[in-house]
């Protein structure tokens, strides 16, 4: 077997880059950042729609001047800022964990207490003791919530990028492998699903297969596997968009040429040549296509859908006392400082992975 | 050079067609999913004879009648007409409410797009001016840290800030502008008011675009700026600014404009949650409502409103790009 | 046409409220239509103004008292008094009732006020062969089955009889503010117009109905109370949005709102540059579930006690009302009939609870589980999910099922919910309490929720309508009081005060009654707006 070079990137860089990694953001979830559906030329197959990130020219950007932190180094460690993002992480998935199977617990999320209701850590009347972050409208514990909520996010947020990836990237690598009538069907399809801006899909998906409300005790869907469903199939297109371009230059690869002319089956040369190299780097959309379907989920239960009380959620904590804000704001405000800042961690690491890869790679 | 631009205007017209028959498709379907008798489904407050006007309407809305295909055909010739269904509790035609409210949700739209860009590219040029040095680093970074907000948490912020503690600008309420008159005649300009409670929203939509739009911009700066006719217009002792404003500006500005172009769909993603949180009754809050009402035909019509929207503006966008970039139609079009 | 409004959930309620302590009226300085524009914030959209067939929620029962008249109108002293009509007087029996009218009163579109114009509109509301049968209702026709003919006399005289005695009869004329006389031409009006066209003798006449975003009302030059209405106009803009209604009253675009929230409450408060018109005690609306006693589980009384003791509603109130409205132990307020302080509903105990909840099961095949229906806003959801925590301690298991205001009463009326949160007035200020608690709780009628069948109560419902002596009454809907909690077929939670907010701008003011006995209830919510301006 030809040697597969490990490491990725888009070979193409200035004036017109185009696959690759779109860079920070958080997508068309109504969060700001990379538009998703930026058009680039795709010098390489003209009859496309290539609705990727504006991936390229954030990736110039990066190499020009990353974000903060300042270059890496070839070769070197990762920099402070970067093991912060990963300490923060790390700390989110434990706390979820242990909130979830119940090892360790700071209070008990279901359970209101009068004296706490609607009470934050700087209330007026004295905070309510035993309850660092204060309490939500009704009294249950804000900390307790937090934690159980951050399960909820993240199963839903990794549930529906591993969904994209695994049937989005799958279905690019074909498209971009077959080339061809393949192609032009499953370009057609992403760009149908495209063509409906990605929340205005996923929220229909969502009030479609959640249904009637007083089926809720009969329904067999829980919430978050709908909303696994709903935001995996809307991001199913992006990955697709973007595991397909890169497939496709590295089909053009002397080695898969050569695996080719020996005369190794299709499936096998996408297995074994193509998903090694296209998979690194999409490991960096992963990162950031978790922080996009955490704020995803987090749109949507502003919006009236996803996981219902009174599981919580950190969307459905804000959206629920929203109402709230003037008198109560630290019930929005947690767990909306929660998303951010898993979002900012979540962007940079994937920025980081990025640049590592493609910094690698120039160097071959 | 006249009949590439044509072919290729010819290759894309056919695409919209046939992404926006698919998605009429895909939209007829959605209803039809639904378990149960859609009429039952689609009105359940509906029992009894009272609602016999609406059961009816419901069932001439859907042409339950008829075969599957004819259901299709009848609903593709009704959207051609404009025929959008009912809002069944009520009884309003779903095209009203797409008058009432489209108006309100392209002026957000606008006026979040004229923001960001306002702003996005003096910053953009001074980054890339200052490429490398502290300047450059702080503005990355917090357009890095903005990329990353996302804009309900920024909406909740503004509202809780400056609307519910500062009392400096309205956080809720709308007033009729410059638009909403040509779609609904009874509503009655009142630009003062109106743009003081478009505010908020539109800079809270913005910001995050402010950052996309900047780094665009910055990038495709930096590398103009290292072309010879910079260089030469140094030596020429033509100022800076008027170098950076004048020369090179405009050629950098394609791929910003382009991206600014095709952002609709971030926008009208964004407009819908930003609407919610400040209450302005556009296109996001009607969704939301059919939404929490389960109101199913209403939701139907509402995403295929956008859905060609959407399309019909990334179309124009790529033919407007097309024709101000002659490589893109010659690598578009096959020899 | 919708069912929203009757009673409510979370939005508007349905019968009288009581008043206590209405602004006294102030001599208004400037005359009629002097008084500027206002915006008046409102819970909900109403979309049918037939009045016969519409089934209007308190936004609804606000406009209606801008464009419309009733025959009658509550005095603060809770006597429902001549207000159209100038004088509503029963034979000795109370089954024939005098209506005599004003003269020179005109409709807005310069129809005459006339005994035929009423008797239309009575015969209307009853679906009576004398009215215009494509306006029936469905609710009116059941409520005044018991007239049975109304007669003209002459043209300024009618009479109706009565198929039993029923003292309170004004109260009904009144029917907590949706009973206004419409123009026979609004009656006549082709196709939907009735539900759109609004015409009635009220002090301001409508200029434009734009669903979904405002009803402007403009002054009625020719209105038959000199000097009023003081303002040029009023603008009724719906704000389903509980904070959102407030936000836009802080922020100015309101000049008026009414809130039943006690959360809105504290935020009004907070607010130091905002007035505050609140509901007094007396007449108050109670906040209560609803239980569906005609299946399972609900139809044993084990199960309901089980419910009524696994509720802490000290506690329920504390959280979701922060303590700013009173626990309710009694179907009525204070000042009406039949009010008691402890009516004996079944108090917290959690250790009962238990054991009745395994005593159900252990019948039940081991489930107990539960749809408790509410409103969609965050409030209810919010009440909701305490609520199923609260039970779910005892071992109920609670599924929430929440819906917008129409179809939540159609679930109801339809028995698919088996605990339905609720808002309504029962008891009233006339000294009778039959109008606002007969259909609500007698066998066999729809807006019965609970669809309970128990012959005390029917029978003490019963004998509270035919009474006619205030002590008599007031022991019989004691007895009924009793009854209802004995039977737990209801869990009152606590009593709601309506709110109004408005800007310092605005002078709210409640003007004396025609026939000079004394000024207007504070009707939840409805105020009376001809005595509205704003400086």
């Amino acid at each position: 077997m030809p040697c597969s070079i490990p490491g990725f990137v888009v070979p193409e860089r200035r004036p017109s880059p185009r696959g690759g990694a779109p860079g920070p953001g958080t997508g068309g979830f109504g969060g700001p950042g990379a538009p998703a559906d930026a058009i680039r030329r795709d010098e390489a197959d003209p009859s496309s729609l290539a609705f990727e990130g504006d991936a390229g020219l954030l990736q110039v950007d990066a190499v020009a001047a990353g974000p903060e932190g300042g270059r890496r180094r070839l070769g070197q460690g990762l920099n402070v800022t970067a093991w912060v993002a990963i300490a923060w992480m790390a700390f989110i998935v434990l706390i979820a964990v242990l909130a979830k199977t119940g090892l360790v617990t700071w209070g008990d999320p279901q359970n209101s207490i009068a004296s706490c209701a609607s009470k934050g850590p700087f209330a007026q009347g004295g905070s309510a003791p035993g309850h660092l972050l204060g309490c939500d409208s009704i009294g249950r514990d804000m900390i307790a919530r937090l934690a159980l909520g951050a399960w909820e996010s993240l199963l839903v947020s990794v549930g529906a990028i591993t969904v994209g990836f695994v049937i989005g990237g799958g279905l690019g690598i074909i498209a971009g492998y077959f080339g061809g009538f393949v192609d032009t069907v499953l370009s057609g399809m992403f760009n149908v699903l495209l063509s409906v801006p990605a929340i205005v899909l996923a929220l229909a998906l969502v009030a479609f297969l959640q249904g009637s409300p007083e089926n809720a005790a009969n329904s067999t869907l829980p919430d978050w596997f709908v909303l696994i469903l709903a935001i995996g199939i809307v991001s199913i297109p992006l990955v697709g968009r973007i595991s397909r371009a890169s497939a496709l230059s590295w089909s053009q690869r002397e080695f898969v040429l050569a695996a080719r002319a020996q005369g190794a089956k299709s499936g096998r040369i996408m297995i074994r040549e193509l998903l090694p190299n296209v998979a690194p780097a999409m490991f960096s959309i992963a990162l950031l296509g978790i922080a996009i379907a955490i704020v995803a989920e987090g749109t949507l239960a502003i919006l009236g859908v996803g996981v219902r009380p009174p599981t919580p959620s950190w969307g459905n904590i804000i959206a629920l006392d929203r109402g709230l804000l003037l008198t109560s704001p630290h019930i929005v405000f947690e767990p909306s400082i929660l998303i951010f800042l898993t979002a900012l961690a979540l962007n940079y690491l994937g920025d980081v992975v990025r640049t590592r890869f493609e910094v690698r790679e120039s160097g071959i | 050079m006249r009949t590439e631009l044509l072919r290729f205007i010819a290759r894309r017209l056919v695409q919209l067609v046939i992404v926006l028959f698919v998605v009429s498709i895909f939209t007829f379907l959605l209803i039809r999913l639904l378990p149960g008798d859609p009429v039952q489904t689609i009105i359940p407050f509906a029992k009894g004879p009272q609602f016999a006007k609406e059961r009816a309407q419901l069932r001439r809305d859907l042409g339950l009648n008829k075969s599957l295909l004819g259901q299709y055909w009848s609903y593709v010739i009704g959207l051609l007409q404009g025929h959008l269904g009912h809002q069944y509790s009520s009884g309003l035609p779903v095209s009203t409410l797409v008058d009432q409210s489209l108006p309100v949700s392209l002026q957000l739209m606008i006026y979040a797009q004229v923001i960001s860009l306002v702003f996005a590219i003096p910053l953009g040029i001074l980054a890339a001016y200052r490429a490398g040095t502290k300047t450059d680093s702080a503005i990355n970074t917090s357009s890095f840290a903005l990329l990353a907000l996302p804009n309900f948490v920024l909406a909740l912020f503004l509202s809780f800030l400056i609307g519910a503690k500062l009392h400096w600008l309205p956080t809720a309420g709308y007033a009729p502008g410059w638009l909403d008159q040509f779609f609904d005649g009874s509503q009655h300009m009142q630009l003062g008011q109106h743009l003081t409670d478009m505010i908020l929203p539109s800079v809270t939509l913005a910001v995050g675009q402010i950052a996309v739009y900047m780094r665009l911009l910055r990038s495709d700066m930096i590398a103009t700026l290292q072309e010879n006719f910079i260089t030469l217009a140094k030596a020429k002792g033509i100022t800076n600014r008027r170098i950076l404003w004048r020369h090179a500006l405009r050629p950098s500005s394609l791929t910003m404009l382009t991206v600014a172009g095709l952002n609709v769909g971030t926008l009208i993603g964004g407009a819908i949650v930003v609407e919610v949180i400040y209450d302005l009754p556009g296109m996001g809050e009607k969704i939301f409502q059919a939404v929490e009402s389960r109101s199913y035909v209403e939701l139907q019509s509402y995403v295929v409103v956008i859905a060609v929207l959407f399309v019909v503006v990334n179309f124009l966008v790529d033919f407007l790009y097309a024709v101000l970039d002659p490589r893109i139609r010659r690598a578009r079009t096959p020899a | 046409m919708t069912l929203a409004g009757l009673g409510t959930a979370a939005g508007a309620s349905t019968t009288q409220a009581g008043p206590a302590h209405a602004p006294a009226p102030t001599a208004q300085k400037g005359g009629a239509g002097s008084g500027g524009n206002l915006n008046f914030g409102l819970e909900a959209e109403t979309d049918n103004y037939c009045l016969t067939s519409a089934q209007l929620a308190i936004s609804g029962i606000q406009v209606v008292a801008a464009v419309y008249d009733t025959l009658t109108v509550p005095n603060s002293k809770g006597v429902a008094v001549p207000y159209l009509a100038k004088s509503v007087t029963p034979n000795a029996a109370n089954t024939l009732w005098t209506i005599t009218l004003r003269p020179g009163i005109k409709f807005q579109d310069g129809e005459t006020l006339d005994a035929n114009a009423v008797k239309l509109n009575l015969d209307t509301y009853r679906a009576a062969p004398g009215g215009v049968s494509a306006d029936f209702g469905s609710l009116f026709p059941i409520y005044l089955k018991f007239i049975s003919n109304v007669t003209v006399v002459d043209p300024m005289t009618l009479q109706v009889q009565l198929s039993t005695a029923v003292p309170d009869f004004p109260d009904y004329l009144y029917s907590t503010g949706r009973m206004g006389i419409m123009a026979p031409a609004q009656l006549n009006a082709p196709g939907q117009g009735c539900e759109t066209d609004m015409i009635g003798t009220g002090p301001f006449k409508l200029q434009s109905y734009q669903q979904n975003q405002k009803t402007v009302v403009v002054r009625n030059p020719n209105y038959w109370q000199a000097g009023f209405p003081k303002a040029a106009s009023i603008t009724f803009v719906p704000v389903p949005d509980e904070s959102a209604r407030t936000n836009q009253l802080e922020g100015g675009q309101l000049d008026l709102l009414h809130t039943s929230s006690a959360q809105q409450l504290s935020a009004l408060k907070s607010q130091s540059n905002l007035k505050l018109l609140l509901q007094q005690p007396g007449y108050r609306e109670i906040h209560y579930y609803y239980l569906r006693a005609n299946k399972a589980p609900f139809n044993s009384l084990a199960a309901r006690q089980a419910f009524a003791d696994a509720v802490d509603r000290n506690s329920l109130n504390l959280i979701q009302n922060k303590g700013l409205f009173q626990v309710a132990n009694s179907i009525m307020d204070k000042s009406s009939p039949g009010y008691l302080a402890n009516a004996g509903y079944p108090s917290y105990n959690l250790k009962k609870a238990i054991a009745l909840v395994n005593q159900v099961k252990a019948q039940n095949g081991g489930q107990f589980n539960i749809t408790l229906g509410t409103t969609t806003d965050p409030e209810a959801s919010a009440e909701a999910q305490l609520v199923k925590e609260q039970v779910g301690k005892a071992g109920i298991n609670v599924t929430i099922a929440q819906f917008d205001q129409a179809t939540l009463i159609n679930k109801a009326l339809q028995g698919d919910i088996d605990v339905l949160v609720w808002r309504n007035l029962h008891g009233e200020y006339s000294g009778d309490a039959d109008q606002s608690t007969y259909v609500w709780f007698a066998e066999g009628y729809p807006t019965n929720f609970g669809a309970f069948s128990d012959p005390t109560v029917q029978s003490l419902l019963d004998q509270g309508r035919a009474a006619s002596s205030p002590a008599q009454i007031n022991s019989i809907y004691q007895q009924f009081n009793r009854a209802m909690a004995k039977g737990a077929y209801i869990l009152p939670d606590w009593y709601v005060n309506w709110t109004i907010g408005y800007q310092p701008s605005v002078h709210l003011t409640f003007p004396p009654l025609p026939n000079g006995e004394g000024t207007p209830a504070f009707v939840y919510g409805r105020i009376p707006v001809l005595g509205l301006s704003k400086s």
